[in-house]
């Protein structure tokens, strides 16, 4: 029914103004608490590591009052490519000399090890994704990128141009639904005139093939929007002072300290348990 | 005629010129858009002006005029080849001046969504004062004070891809006034919005210049250029007029070679002048022509007209939308309903119109017409085709009834206009008579085939681009026509060619559904009407039936045609005139019998 909703599948780049606990704390502490779990959940050696992390996650997309389905859903497009590393890596793990195969098919031959690391690697991409989504749907764009300018100040004395790139990434993120929405809009105008886009049947490579005349006319258009819209900026004077200031003014308070160093905490337990 | 015009002009500037400090200064202006291994384009060709500050400047010309790239020169978005650009005495070419060029000089552009640059309405509206450097409390009071000049103040956490194209305007006009600018140059600002979100803009045109700011608008809407003191008009990259509005619309002739047309209001009073002569000469406004509007010079006798009943047409239902329902993003905490208790009838071969302010609907009702969306409750029955059974072979009702969008920008996906109208025959397998279909089609909207066939998609105007994308379903044969805004954004000139394409597809036969905010393109061209109010139907049958409920409309946002207005206010002072027309000339005919009578 939703051949045409692709927004729906765009979960990293969508901040969802729900107004939770974890909505008001101060930027800066959520920034360091997702960065210590994001940190955290990729280097942690071992299932039980990364099973606590999941939890952390979920729980804290729970207190954030984001719909759990809602917050899956974004697991679904990465999927199949998940799936195909998780399948390389059951083959090319690396595994003591000792080990035994646990099945054997010609010269295919898999070992427990491999398996292991498969499956880690699909709950690890996971979680990961989960945690990124989780940053998008509570941390609004300007609140990270103000946080992220006030965590990067004392860099620019070192000559970093803090500015710049925090500019680039917030118009990154700002490009991600619009992406969506665009390669949505061209799929309908081909579609109404005789495309094969949503019709209800084709196998995966006919899905596949679709996609290709969508990307010319995506770069397309999204290149006179990035010319467009660095003018508006233009226009809007970016960059015409050097103190950019903003709307929103940060006090880190007792419960923004209190959220740090329970992330602190859980990003720690996540690495003793993958030890 | 139009240089002694021009004489008189420059006489009256000068006179106004000498009282206050000129804001903008533009001297012997030339520039040309570079053209990669081409020939650059040469949009402006010695451009003088002066604008003072506090003026009220509407700037109008046919698309391609070179409006729009004259607009950029204001705020040193682009820099004069030749010649010189002045803001208060700063030359864009310094560009240590930018700074306060482009604080002072704001600018809402042509297409809306590409201006917001934050995820969130009222961080996007804050992006100008934080470039600025201003305090936090600063900001946040400007934020609140644009939020409620536009009234946007319930959508102020919404992300800028969820609102509508007219909400997104008024977020980028929020965007510009919270630099408080001296001037704010308005590009078509209003092109997309209904009636009431452009009454809303052109109040605050006029309050922002009551304030003592100075505004320049680019409109096509010549409504528009009246409200301004001052009209300045460009052909092909040059001043061609610049004078009063009255001055520069009492000579339509001279506007017509320029593309452009007289307002609605002008070109009323002057066909019912023809009957009524004792009508004032002049008429620019559509109140004052309402208010001028003479009684009957005698008794008139009162015809039984009210007692006949407009004929009603028995209904073939051949596209019949019943009680359709659509939630957009459903089970996420994103969903919102589009539509939600939808009645539709049009019949074959007639000209459906759909009416309804931004965000009521219309483009979601039209996707459902052409099955790029199924219907979530309600049924949907085109032509052949029952959308709510799920064998329908959809492609087949695509190219039954072919959906033209609302912004051409998405539909063109060719580089070559050619290749582009050819994309759906293509498809279909023609070889030999695909020359010949893309000809025919790009001659129904008025595209010359040789000049344009081998044109790149991406440097045509807007007007351009628009006849493309209808050319390029017309090529699909469909049987139905289904127009998105078909006319929003165009010139006076490409918007009655455009009116006369479709009048032409009806009369082979296509049924056509429009939508539009326009009345009066509905008024002329639509046998049955649909008013969508915020996803529902509130009105649906013949077009004279719909209209006849003047006072629910307006109580919508929506308002009747001018010649709707003119008759009702007509019949009101004793004319014997029916209760609803929707054509000029049906009241022209209706005045004349009237007078005839009598004499007789």
């Amino acid at each position: 029914m939703h051949n045409f909703e692709f927004l729906r599948m765009v979960n990293i780049g969508q901040y969802l103004p729900l107004n939770s606990i974890l909505h008001r704390l101060d930027a800066r502490a959520r920034i360091v608490m997702y960065l210590l779990i994001l940190m955290a959940a990729t280097f942690t050696a071992q299932p039980g590591g990364l099973l606590f992390a999941l939890l952390v996650v979920l729980v804290l997309l729970r207190i954030g009052r984001i719909p759990l389905s809602f917050a899956l859903r974004g697991l679904l497009p990465p999927l199949p490519f998940l799936l195909i590393l998780a399948v390389l890596q059951v083959f090319v793990s690396i595994r003591p000399p000792s080990a035994l195969p646990l099945f054997e098919f010609g010269i295919f031959k898999i070992y427990a090890s491999g398996l292991v690391s498969a499956g880690m690697l699909l709950l690890r991409f996971c979680v990961l994704i989960l945690a990124l989504s989780l940053s998008s749907f509570t941390l609004s764009t300007s609140e990270m990128i103000h946080g992220l300018e006030s965590l990067l100040a004392p860099f620019s004395r070192f000559g970093l141009p803090v500015h710049d790139l925090v500019m680039v990434l917030q118009v990154t993120i700002r490009f991600i639904p619009f992406l969506a929405i665009a390669a949505e809009r061209i799929a309908k105008a081909q579609a109404s005139r005789g495309a094969e886009w949503g019709v209800r049947k084709g196998n995966v490579f006919q899905r596949v093939r679709q996609v290709i005349p969508l990307i010319v006319p995506l770069f397309l258009t999204s290149l006179r929007r990035a010319e467009t819209m660095a003018l508006a900026m233009d226009a809007r004077a970016y960059g015409s002072t050097r103190r950019r200031t903003s709307m929103y003014t940060m006090h880190f308070a007792w419960k923004d300290a209190a959220a740090l160093l329970l992330g602190a905490g859980c990003a720690a337990v996540i690495l003793i348990l993958g030890v | 005629m139009i240089r002694g015009f021009r004489v008189t002009v420059r006489v009256c500037v000068k006179i106004t010129g000498r009282m206050t400090k000129a804001l903008i200064e533009i001297e012997n202006l030339w520039y040309s858009h570079p053209v990669r291994g081409g020939e650059a384009i040469s949009a402006l060709k010695g451009i003088n002006l002066r604008i003072e500050e506090g003026e009220y400047v509407a700037l109008i010309g046919a698309n391609g005029s070179g409006k729009t790239t004259l607009a950029r020169h204001l705020n040193a978005l682009l820099l004069p080849d030749q010649g010189m650009v002045k803001i208060n005495g700063m030359d864009t070419r310094e560009e240590r001046f930018h700074p306060q060029i482009r604080s002072m000089v704001g600018m809402v552009f042509q297409s809306p969504e590409d201006q917001l640059v934050a995820a969130i309405l009222e961080e996007d509206i804050a992006f100008g004062p934080e470039n600025l450097g201003l305090p936090p409390a600063e900001i946040r009071q400007r934020v609140e004070e644009a939020l409620e000049i536009t009234g946007l103040k319930e959508y102020r956490q919404r992300p800028p891809h969820l609102l509508s194209a007219g909400q997104m305007q008024r977020a980028a006009l929020a965007g510009v006034l919270a630099m408080r600018p001296r001037c704010v140059i308005f590009d078509e600002t209003t092109a997309m919005l209904d009636p009431a979100g452009r009454h809303m803009v052109r109040r605050l045109m006029r309050r922002l210049h009551e304030e003592g700011l100075t505004v320049i608008v680019i409109s096509h809407f010549m409504r528009e250029a009246v409200a301004a003191q001052r009209v300045v008009v460009l052909s092909k990259g040059e001043i061609a007029l610049d004078s009063t509005p009255q001055e520069v619309f009492s000579h339509p002739a001279d506007l017509w070679s320029l593309g452009l047309d007289l307002p609605l209001a002008g070109r009323l009073a002057i066909q019912l002048r023809e009957v009524l002569p004792s009508l004032p000469p002049n008429l620019l406004r559509s109140n004052d022509l309402i208010a001028a509007l003479p009684p009957p010079p005698f008794n008139v006798r009162v015809s039984g007209l009210d007692e006949e009943t407009p004929p009603v047409a028995p209904q073939n239902g051949f596209i019949h939308v019943d009680r359709l329902g659509h939630t957009y993003l459903a089970d996420t905490p994103l969903a919102y309903p589009a539509l939600e208790d939808v009645h539709l009838h049009a019949d074959e071969g007639k000209v459906h119109g759909l009416i309804g302010s931004t965000g009521s609907g219309k483009s979601t009702l039209l996707q459902h017409l052409n099955g790029l969306l199924l219907p979530q409750t309600g049924k949907v029955t085109v032509g052949p085709f029952d959308l709510n059974d799920p064998k329908t072979d959809l492609k087949a009702v695509r190219q039954f009834a072919g959906l033209v969008f609302q912004n051409p920008d998405y539909q063109l996906f060719e580089q070559f206009v050619g290749d582009e109208i050819a994309y759906a025959p293509r498809l279909r397998g023609e070889r030999e008579t695909l020359r010949q279909t893309v000809q025919l089609a790009m001659e129904m909207v008025g595209l010359d085939f040789e000049t344009f066939k081998d044109r790149l998609t991406f440097t045509l105007s807007g007007g351009e681009r628009r006849k493309v994308a209808l050319a390029s379903l017309i090529a699909m044969h469909p049987q139905v026509l289904l127009l998105d805004e078909p006319t929003a954004g165009l010139d006076p000139r490409s918007r009655n060619e455009t009116l006369r394409s479709l009048e032409k597809l009806r009369q082979q036969g296509l049924t056509l559904v429009h939508s539009s905010h326009h009345m009066e393109d509905i008024a002329e061209l639509s046998d049955s009407l649909t008013v969508l109010h915020k996803g529902r139907t509130l009105l649906d049958g013949a077009a004279e039936e719909v209209y006849s409920n003047v006072s629910l409309l307006e109580e919508h946002g929506l308002e009747a045609p001018l010649v709707t207005r003119a008759a009702v206010r007509l019949r009101e002072l004793g004319w014997d005139i029916p209760r609803c027309i929707l054509r000029i000339g049906d009241l022209v005919g209706h005045l004349r019998r009237n007078l005839e009578a009598h004499h007789a």
